[in-house]
């Protein structure tokens, strides 16, 4: 304050002032306790991400399945395992028979003589549309073969790697083969191969075919996509993919997430409540109840509780297999209310020294009116945090029950059965694990900084003090 | 004067364990009367707090009784004795910042009282808040604020308006100016003399400030270890103090004075404030006494009057 | 100006430190300058908020930067530059140097250590000694600060200590290397008024034997008045009025430092002054006022007050306060114990 030039006071600066002082004036804005809590949450980047996140969860399990309206139970055994897919054409083709083949009368099914040298077949060629619902070859004989064994190769035509043997004829007269493992809607190159029983030729012939997809009649008259072969349709988009039995991953999502966030909002409801209203009696009453309360407490602390959730199960009668929610909700909600009670009664008994609890004691008030007006109010930013850091536990608990098989089971989706079955697929479709416990990381990772967030702006001690 | 508040040797015992009991206030029995101003002076340990609380209602006493304009209070007060006597007896805060609830509006703090009472419609109920305002020097539009916006010495205006909403007779100053810096303490020590004089009522001023207790009290009580060992009018216990512990405690008060000090080198003082669990028989101060005697360590003294309005509990008078 | 035979241990100059909050920048401390005299106790005086303690945590970097900035100023102990020292070269001086004790003592204690070895590793730790050396010089500095039994004290943990007998501990270790200068911050607030006076006894005699110098902040002036050689008055984040004691008390030259001796309650037999109490509270540091910081509360305010900081005016020898008044064309206010409105060398 002392680097600008020294100020020269002329005569007039020594008049005397009454100065009005402003001593009560407060100038910044009033702030109730919830204002100032907000405002401190919204600077708070992480918090509001958070909020953010779980607000979109929140969107996606309600409003999600109105907008996606995909029966998440519906299997396309056509379409199983697929990764993200979109809209995509399928043709008609007629139902499902058994194509008898092509057998040559004029050639003998086993050779006269050894030949020296097998050759290529001299020709290759499709029968029919090559669909996902079967690719019928057929093709020119070689002389000297006992058979034929077809490769298929999803790569480039590469004379080293003919690809995967998808099928054989057993004589020389078999001349026609229908693929249907395992088609997908993508070039295919094929390579017959001559054999003498025992040896195979050096030599292929190779053709590329080009699959479409394929829907059978039945299939697309039960899903009222179409009515006679040769229609092209339009099939659905899978925005997620499908699962290992087709069934649309989005849709399940959606509906898993509805189980998830049920179990994950309403047990800690439930059990805040209780432990809040459990915890506010023993810490108010104090003396000998406060301390039985407390035991029991305890006590229920060091209960199992997948043994819990397991007696449950069997009492409610519940087999292995059968999805149990509601035994789930009850073993979570009696378990975890100590904590809570614990915190609360933490609270309560504090509050119970403070001075503006024995001022009201002295203006009258009675013990519901002290509870009510004045030690809930204060207690409620814990209550809040408390509930915040609730739900990802029960959230994941529930994921995890679900995985090992003891909470929701199949079809019945939900995120942890859904990490059960992609588990399974885990190396060659990886989607289908990576959704759902992206998934549920990520809500429980929300979950737990949103409750950061909470607990950071409701913390009196952080308000600004005179 | 008519005694407004008599105490007969008023016990307040709390057990911490097995054997461990501390005796917070140990048979006090004093008079307070109408229009005065007491003064309630001791260190830590000395209970003054404690009986401060006894005889407004917020400690059960364990024995002794505590009359108020001559009626016997409860030993234990119920809320419907709390509301009784709400409008009689009242108490002032230490902590200016634990005492008001953060979560209320200065509206809502003053008002609870007049609220609990009864009767009093919502504008009834903002008006007399708006006077109260007004008498403690903040402004009536302060009302609709929360009380972190507030520093400590308004902070504690707004206690004292919550206290006397109600117009009690006498009120409980329990250590009000303690946590507030000293040209403050004087705002608060100066408004709570104007209520003196123009309500009426009569305080007991607890703190441990010695010159401000001399200063707004007409008589004064000194405490140790939940004993009263003096009391008297507060020129009289301030410059001619009785008791050995009182002269101690003046003599180490410093004063703002370096020419004072300087004239008036260290009193040598032994030992520590003993624990008051288990307080040993004889005098509590005897250990640490400059003039203790013999017998000092058997005999528990009682207090002696030595006028018609000073007393001291020491042998040294016996 | 090359200051030959210079006897200050510490000497501050125009220190500004600023804290930047989530509300904007508050600044704490703007402008302080005072001096340690070797082998004296300086004591800093003021109310809550007035940035007594910020001054000397900011010198010492006790306070964690960011938030808070020390954007300009020097301090110099022993002529040596504090300001902008590495952390390692504030590690050697901060226990070697300068000892610091605090309100609440435990802050300095460790709780799950015994006395008597926090002390011995703070000797370890600046002067190398062996564990046995370290243990006895920890007992030595024990019975210095007259605990009793200080050979089985030094045995026991911080929490069977009571208050005073902490501060005492807490006394003990910050003499551990037998510093030049001892800054203490409240040190007697939270005890008891006997026990205050122990305490600072023990000070004062530490001081003699010694030869130590104190910074002693504090908000009581009793406390000045018993302990101070010389004072600093310190308001809204500057020093308004500093000197000697004798000068400060009885020649009061500040309108903030009458106030405050008018607000406190004088013990003379008969003669009872009304307490003056000083109207409303300091100002708000996020927008420092551009004038002088108490033109709001003071009585005797003038036009130029209300935009120009008073400079330091000097009354008499090391005498000075920031006040326009003190101006050598300032009308002459009259007033009992209060003789300003003249400067000796104008």
């Amino acid at each position: 304050m002392t680097e600008h030039a020294l100020y020269n006071p002329q005569a007039g600066d020594f008049e005397g002032v009454t100065v009005t002082s402003d001593i009560q004036q407060l100038t910044r804005p009033s702030l109730s306790y919830w204002q100032d809590a907000w405002v401190r949450l919204k600077k708070n980047n992480r918090a509001m991400a958070s909020l953010c996140i779980v607000v979109a969860l929140i969107l996606f399990t309600l409003i999600g399945p109105l907008l996606w309206r995909v029966d998440p139970s519906v299997q396309d055994l056509d379409q199983i395992s697929q990764f993200i897919t979109f809209s995509k054409t399928a043709v008609i083709t007629e139902s499902q028979t058994v194509w008898e083949g092509i057998t040559l009368d004029s050639f003998p099914a086993e050779p006269e003589e050894e030949p020296e040298e097998l050759l290529a077949s001299a020709k290759v060629e499709v029968v029919g549309s090559p669909t996902t619902q079967g690719v019928r070859l057929k093709w020119a004989p070689v002389v000297g073969a006992a058979g034929y064994v077809i490769y298929r190769n999803e790569k480039a035509p590469d004379p080293d790697d003919l690809g995967i043997p998808v099928g054989e004829t057993d004589a020389g007269n078999i001349v026609g083969y229908e693929d249907r493992l395992k088609l997908e809607a993508r070039t295919y190159h094929y390579s017959i191969v001559a054999t003498d029983g025992m040896d195979e030729a050096d030599a292929h012939a190779t053709l590329g075919v080009p699959v479409a997809q394929g829907i059978t009649l039945e299939e697309a008259q039960s899903r009222g996509l179409g009515s006679h072969v040769g229609e092209t349709i339009t099939l659905e988009a899978h925005p997620l993919g499908t699962d290992y039995l087709g069934r649309d991953m989005l849709a399940r999502l959606m509906y898993g997430a509805r189980i998830s966030m049920f179990i994950g909002i309403v047990a800690p409801i439930l059990f805040v409540i209780f432990g809040t209203i459990y915890g506010g009696f023993a810490g108010f009453l104090g003396g000998q109840i406060d301390r039985y309360l407390m035991a029991f407490s305890d006590f229920v602390v060091a209960l199992p509780f997948l043994l819990f959730m397991i007696l449950f199960k069997i009492s409610f009668g519940i087999g292995p297999g059968e999805s149990g929610v509601v035994p789930m909700l009850l073993a979570l909600v009696l378990l975890s209310w100590p904590g809570t009670s614990r915190l609360v009664r933490g609270q309560v008994m504090q509050q119970r020294g403070e001075g503006y609890i024995q001022a009201a004691q002295l203006l009258g008030a009675k013990s519901g009116y002290l509870i009510i007006r004045h030690m809930i109010p204060n207690t409620m930013g814990v209550i809040l945090v408390s509930l915040t850091f609730a739900v990802p536990t029960c959230i994941f608990t529930e994921a995890f029950l679900s995985f090992i098989g003891m909470g929701v089971a199949p079809p019945t989706p939900s995120w942890g059965s859904m990490c059960n079955e992609g588990i399974k697929t885990m190396l060659s479709h990886p989607h289908e694990l990576i959704f759902p416990a992206v998934l549920i990381s990520a809500t429980v990772l929300a979950f737990n900084l949103l409750g950061d967030g909470l607990r950071d702006a409701l913390d009196p001690r952080m308000r600004s003090r005179e | 004067m008519n005694t407004i508040i008599e105490t007969k040797d008023l016990k307040k015992y709390f057990q911490i364990g097995k054997n461990r009991i501390v005796h917070a206030t140990d048979g006090l029995s004093v008079t307070i009367g109408e229009n005065e101003i007491v003064g309630l002076v001791g260190e830590s340990g000395s209970g003054k707090s404690t009986f401060g609380k006894a005889v407004v209602g917020l400690h059960d006493k364990t024995s002794g009784e505590v009359w108020y304009k001559g009626e016997l209070t409860p030993a234990h007060f119920t809320p419907s004795d709390y509301k009784k006597y709400s409008t009689e007896m009242q108490m002032i805060f230490q902590d200016p910042y634990s005492s008001l609830n953060p979560r209320m509006t200065v509206l809502e703090i003053i008002g609870e009282g007049l609220y609990l009472q009864g009767g009093f419609t919502h504008a009834d109920i903002k008006e007399k808040v708006a006077d109260w305002l007004r008498r403690v020097g903040l402004q009536p539009d302060h009302m609709s604020r929360y009380c972190h916006e507030f520093s400590g010495g308004q902070r504690q205006r707004i206690g004292i308006a919550r206290a006397l909403v109600l117009n009690p007779k006498f009120v409980v100053c329990d250590e009000p100016i303690s946590a507030l810096d000293v040209s403050v303490q004087a705002q608060v020590v100066n408004l709570l003399g104007e209520f003196r004089d123009t309500l009426g009522i009569s305080l007991l001023f607890i703190a441990h400030d010695l010159s401000m207790v001399r200063y707004v009290s007409d008589r004064i009580i000194v405490m140790y270890l939940g004993a009263l060992v003096e009391i008297g009018k507060a020129d009289d216990v301030f410059f001619h103090p009785l008791h050995p512990y009182t002269r101690l405690l003046i003599a180490s008060n410093p004063e703002a004075d370096p020419e004072y000090e300087r004239k008036h080198p260290h009193v040598p003082i032994k030992g520590e404030i003993p624990s008051p669990i288990n307080v040993p028989p004889g005098c509590r101060f005897a250990g640490r006494c400059p003039d203790v005697m013999e017998h000092c360590h058997r005999v528990t003294p009682e207090v002696i009057k030595k006028s018609d309005s000073q007393g001291v509990a020491c042998l040294l008078y016996a | 100006m090359k200051k030959t035979n210079n006897s200050n241990v510490l000497e501050v100059k125009d220190l500004n430190v600023d804290f930047s909050t989530y509300g904007g920048t508050v600044k704490a401390v703007r402008g302080v300058s005072y001096n340690v005299r070797k082998g004296k106790t300086l004591g800093v005086v003021g109310e809550s908020g007035c940035g007594k303690s910020v001054t000397v945590q900011a010198i010492l970097q006790l306070i964690p930067m960011p938030p808070g900035r020390i954007t300009s100023g020097s301090a110099k102990l022993n002529g040596k530059e504090m300001i902008g020292l590495s952390p390692k070269d504030i590690n050697t001086i901060r226990g070697r140097e300068i000892g610091v004790i605090f309100q609440d003592p435990m802050s300095s204690l460790n709780p799950t250590m015994k006395i008597g070895k926090q002390i011995a590793e703070t000797v370890k730790v600046h002067q190398h000694a062996s564990n046995d050396e370290a243990m006895q010089k920890a007992i030595a500095l024990l019975e210095k600060t007259k605990i009793p039994e200080a050979a089985k004290r030094a045995q026991q943990y911080p929490f069977e200590f009571s208050g005073g007998m902490l501060q005492r501990a807490s006394i003990a270790m910050s003499l551990a290397c037998d510093p030049t200068l001892l800054v203490a911050d409240e040190p007697t607030t939270a005890l008891d008024v006997t026990i205050q006076s122990q305490t600072l006894e023990i000070m004062h005699a530490l001081q003699q034997n010694m030869g130590m110098s104190i910074i002693l902040i504090t908000h009581d002036l009793g406390v000045i008045a018993k302990m101070a050689h010389d004072v600093a008055v310190m308001y809204a984040g500057q020093v308004i009025e500093a000197g000697p004691v004798d000068d400060i008390f009885y020649r009061s030259s500040h309108p903030y430092t009458l106030g405050l001796r008018h607000a406190m309650p004088t013990n003379i037999e008969g003669a009872d002054r009304k307490l003056m109490p000083i109207d409303g509270s300091p100002p708000d540091l996020f927008k420092p006022p551009a004038g002088c910081g108490y033109y709001a509360r003071c009585p005797y305010a003038m036009r130029v007050c209300e935009k120009h900081n008073p400079e330091e005016f000097t009354i008499s020898g090391k005498h000075f306060a920031r006040c326009w008044l003190q101006h050598s064309s300032a009308p002459k206010v009259e007033g009992e114990l209060f003789q300003i409105g003249h400067t000796e060398n104008a």
